[in-house]
Order: structure tokens, then C-alpha cells, then sequence
């Protein structure tokens, strides 16, 4: 399981004062703890105006690498921000993300193709989220048509089914788990990916949907997702499911997070 | 009035709340009497998701019974006056071209129109020219322009431009709302206010309207 750290997200009013103000010890600081709190990748998302946002996504890139190694998921629909901030990276980046819809296809594929990054598709278009998994699965079969074309590797592309929330329809979460298990059987090198709290929206005691939603998910094939790696709840779940999905070899890493008070409430 | 009635709608007890209206209406009530009730309901369910009380497919299932029971009383109302509950003011709502968010949309719309308002949704990624051929066919007080990405800040911009332009900015209020808005973002589209959340968009728009 692989975890892309989410917290670096100028959507969050904390960040983006930090962005606004130019605090970089704030934005060390939590890479720093993503990081060590064991995030694969650090998402930066500056979320400020399209003009700002070349400015802002550099300024987050480098701060970030003051704090950690970590490589970084450059998160913009931006063309020009995504362009930038690759040349001030040290590491080859993620970039998230690109989908079926024109101006990703056009504006943000290229660069991927360029740089040979990896990337988060999401399996939307134009039209927007589509409601059944067959329609999910054309617009993927649509999306790998075009990356194929360009020559990057299935294997460097995480897709993202994208989750709609269960309080507008309680089909939804088994919607979601289908589309994972189509995506596996279908085309077994691309790796899968979500953000876990939007299964929630609208609800109440969300964590707790977030949590067993990251376990199903994990049983159907999720194999990487974009969250707190602070959490203790998510932490927690993803350990346990690991270990009983197989995942964990001689359930080594979780006796060894358990020694490291992982399961200590603090 | 049915307290009964009110009562199954607020309960989300959606089977007693359409026996109750239908055991009502073939005892003669009066039909507009129980799309009061409902509203009523829709009112205190309004409240109650305002004060986290209850949640959004709880607001579902109330839309779900509201039509329910609408569908029962049409056919009994004779005279032209059917949907003559009256209406507060005219608001066309949308959300703006190259975003597709929904969800929170249909949130503010539902409580617009609980609170009396008559809102025409023109659903979402609309086209700046079928917000300005809205405006000018239903003639609304206020515009809404709802968006969740930084992306919609300039589609925003446009669509309050174009209203500019059609020689219409005048005759309506306009609010944002959604995700990534702010008080700035409603400076720089343009816009006279922004709202943090539905029962904002209600209070902003029976304030320029002018009922309270």
C-alpha cells in the first residue's frame, strides 16, 4: 500500500494562509511529519488563482524538499504550474492528474508523457463522473488507449474509479469496489488509487465510514491512497489490512508498528 | 394542519407520512392544507441539517416525500391556483462552466427553495450564455454561482461580465459559493456577496429582497 500524503493542499484554509503569507516552516513542518508518518509521496497543491499558481506550486515544491526527500505529487490542472514546478523538483515527481477530459488530455498528458512520470488518471471526461462501472471502465479503456499511445507504461499510471458519495446513493461504495475489481482483472499492471474521504460526504461520524471504506477498497485491489498518513484510525486499518490481504510478510511491519506504538492511542 | 403528518415527514418515516396524506385527502381535507404541512416539515428538517442534526440523504429522502405527496394533491387541486403557495422571489442557480460539483448545489437550491423561493437550477458546467438567457426569460432577483474548483474563479467572472454586458447587472443581486470561495474570489468575479453555506444563500437573498 502505498500512501500519497494529502495534508500540503492549499484548499485547506490552514495552507493556504501559510501559502499567502509565505510561512515556510509551517509547510516543513508538515512534510516533514507526512514524511515520517510514512507517506510515499508529499501532495503539493497550491489551489491559489491559475496566474498565482506557478509561483505558489514552486515555492511549495522547494520548501517541501528543504524538509524531506520525499518526492513530491505535483496536483494541478495547470499546465503552466505543472511545467514549472517539474524543473524545480529533485526528484521525478507524480502528477496528479490527468483524465479524459480535453484540456487534461491536451494540456497535462503531454507532460507526463515528456517526463516520464508517474500519474493519477481519473476516470472521468467531459461529461463528467460517470454513473455506472461500465462507463467508468470505457472512459479507463479511452484514457490507456491514448497513454499506451504515447509510450507510458501501464504500470506508471494509478487510476482513480473515483468515489461518489454513499448519502446521494447507497449503491455507490458497491459501484466503487466493482469498478476496482474491473480495473484489476482487466488490465492487472495499473495501480489504483482514491481519496477516502469523499465516500463520506454529506454524512456524519465520517471517519469511521472512511475507515472500513479504505478496507473494502483494499480488499478489492486498491493498492495506493491519497490521505493523512497522521491518522491513527487510517494507519491503523491499512496495517490490519494489509496483514490479513497478504501483505504483509511474516506480518513483520505490523509487529514492528505495533513495537512503535502505532496501535497506542495518544 | 396534521401534526401527524408533519410528524412522519420530520421522522423520515416515509411510508406512514404517504398513508397519512392519503387517508387525509379521502377524508377531505383541505389539499393545500397538507403541502403546508410538508413544508413545515422541510422547514424544521432545514433547521436541523443547518444545525448538523441531520444529513444530506435525509434532505433526499424529505425532497423524496415532498414529491410524493405533491403527486397525490395535483390532480385534486381544480382551479388554475395549483401552485399557488406563494413564492418569495426568483433565483437562477448554477454552477459555472468547466465544473461539474453537484452535490452542494443541490443543497442550496433545496434550501432556497424550502424557504419559499422559486429557483430555476440550471444544473451544473453552464454555459455563460444560458445563465445570461435565464436571467433575461425568468427575471430573477438574485443569480447563484456556485463552483468548487479554483478553475471556476474565471468562469465566474465572465458570467457576472456577460450579465454586464446584456445590460442586466443591474436588475439582479449575484452571490457565490462553494469549495475555494471567498469574500476575495466574490471581489474579483465581481460578484456582491459570498456565502459560506446554504443557510447563507438564504439569508443573503431574503435580505436583498427584502423579507425577513
Amino acid at each position: 500500500m502505498k500512501i500519497i500524503g494529502e495534508k500540503i493542499n492549499g484548499t485547506r484554509k490552514r495552507v493556504a494562509q501559510a501559502i499567502q503569507e509565505r510561512d515556510g516552516a509551517f509547510i516543513q513542518d508538515l512534510a516533514r511529519k507526512q514524511a515520517e508518518a510514512g507517506a510515499d509521496w508529499l501532495d503539493a497543491n497550491a489551489g491559489t488563482h491559475p496566474s498565482r499558481e506557478p509561483e505558489d506550486l514552486i515555492w511549495l515544491v522547494e520548501n517541501i524538499q528543504a524538509a524531506t526527500d520525499k518526492p513530491i505529487c505535483l496536483d494541478s490542472a495547470n499546465p503552466k504550474a505543472l511545467e514549472v514546478a517539474i524543473k524545480a523538483v529533485k526528484q521525478t515527481p507524480m502528477i496528479n492528474s490527468i483524465s479524459a477530459e480535453p484540456h487534461r488530455l491536451e494540456g497535462v498528458l503531454p507532460i507526463v508523457a515528456a517526463h516520464k512520470t508517474p500519474a493519477i488518471a481519473l476516470a472521468m471526461d467531459e461529461k463528467g463522473i460517470p454513473k455506472t462501472k461500465e462507463d467508468r471502465l470505457n472512459v479507463i479503456r479511452r484514457l490507456l488507449g491514448e497513454t499506451r499511445k504515447l509510450g507510458i507504461a501501464d504500470n506508471q499510471l494509478y487510476f482513480d474509479p473515483l468515489a461518489m458519495t454513499i448519502a446521494t446513493g447507497t449503491d455507490n461504495g458497491l459501484t466503487f469496489f466493482s469498478t476496482i475489481r474491473s480495473i484489476r482483472s482487466e488490465f492487472p499492471e495499473v495501480h489504483i488509487t482514491c481519496g477516502l474521504s469523499n465516500i463520506s460526504f454529506g454524512m456524519p461520524a465520517r471517519a469511521h465510514i472512511n475507515r472500513v471504506f479504505l478496507t473494502l477498497s483494499m480488499e478489492a485491489g486498491l493498492d495506493s491512497a491519497i490521505c493523512d498518513p497522521m491518522d491513527h484510525d487510517i494507519k491503523t486499518a491499512m496495517l490490519a489490512s494489509e496483514l490479513l490481504l497478504n501483505q504483509d510478510k511474516h506480518c513483520l511491519k505490523f509487529t514492528r508498528a505495533f513495537r512503535a506504538g502505532a496501535f497506542t492511542k495518544v | 394542519m396534521s401534526q401527524e403528518l408533519i410528524d412522519a415527514v420530520v421522522d423520515m418515516r416515509e411510508e406512514d407520512a404517504v398513508k397519512i396524506a392519503e387517508n387525509l385527502l379521502s377524508s377531505g381535507a383541505d389539499p393545500l392544507g397538507l403541502l403546508d404541512d410538508c413544508r413545515t416539515a422541510l422547514g424544521i428538517i432545514g433547521s436541523k441539517f443547518a444545525a448538523g442534526e441531520c444529513f444530506v440523504p435525509e434532505l433526499i429522502l424529505a425532497g423524496e416525500m415532498l414529491r410524493q405527496v405533491g403527486g397525490m394533491v395535483k390532480p385534486r387541486l381544480s382551479t388554475s391556483g395549483a401552485g399557488a403557495q406563494k413564492k418569495i422571489g426568483k433565483i437562477v442557480f448554477g454552477t459555472v462552466e468547466g465544473d461539474i460539483h453537484d452535490i452542494a448545489k443541490d443543497i442550496v437550491v433545496f434550501m432556497l427553495d424550502i424557504n419559499g423561493f422559486d429557483v430555476m437550477d440550471l444544473g451544473v458546467d453552464v454555459p455563460v450564455a444560458k445563465f445570461v438567457e435565464a436571467v433575461k426569460s425568468f427575471k430573477p432577483q438574485v443569480v447563484g454561482l456556485s463552483g468548487f474548483l479554483t478553475l471556476a474563479y474565471d468562469p465566474m467572472k465572465n458570467t457576472v461580465q456577460a450579465l454586464k454586458d446584456a445590460g442586466l447587472r443591474d436588475s439582479v443581486k449575484i452571490m457565490i459559493g462553494g469549495g475555494q470561495m471567498d469574500d476575495q474570489v466574490a471581489a474579483y468575479a465581481k460578484a456582491d456577496a459570498y456565502g459560506k453555506d446554504a443557510m447563507a444563500a438564504v439569508t443573503l437573498s431574503k435580505g436583498w429582497i427584502g423579507v425577513k
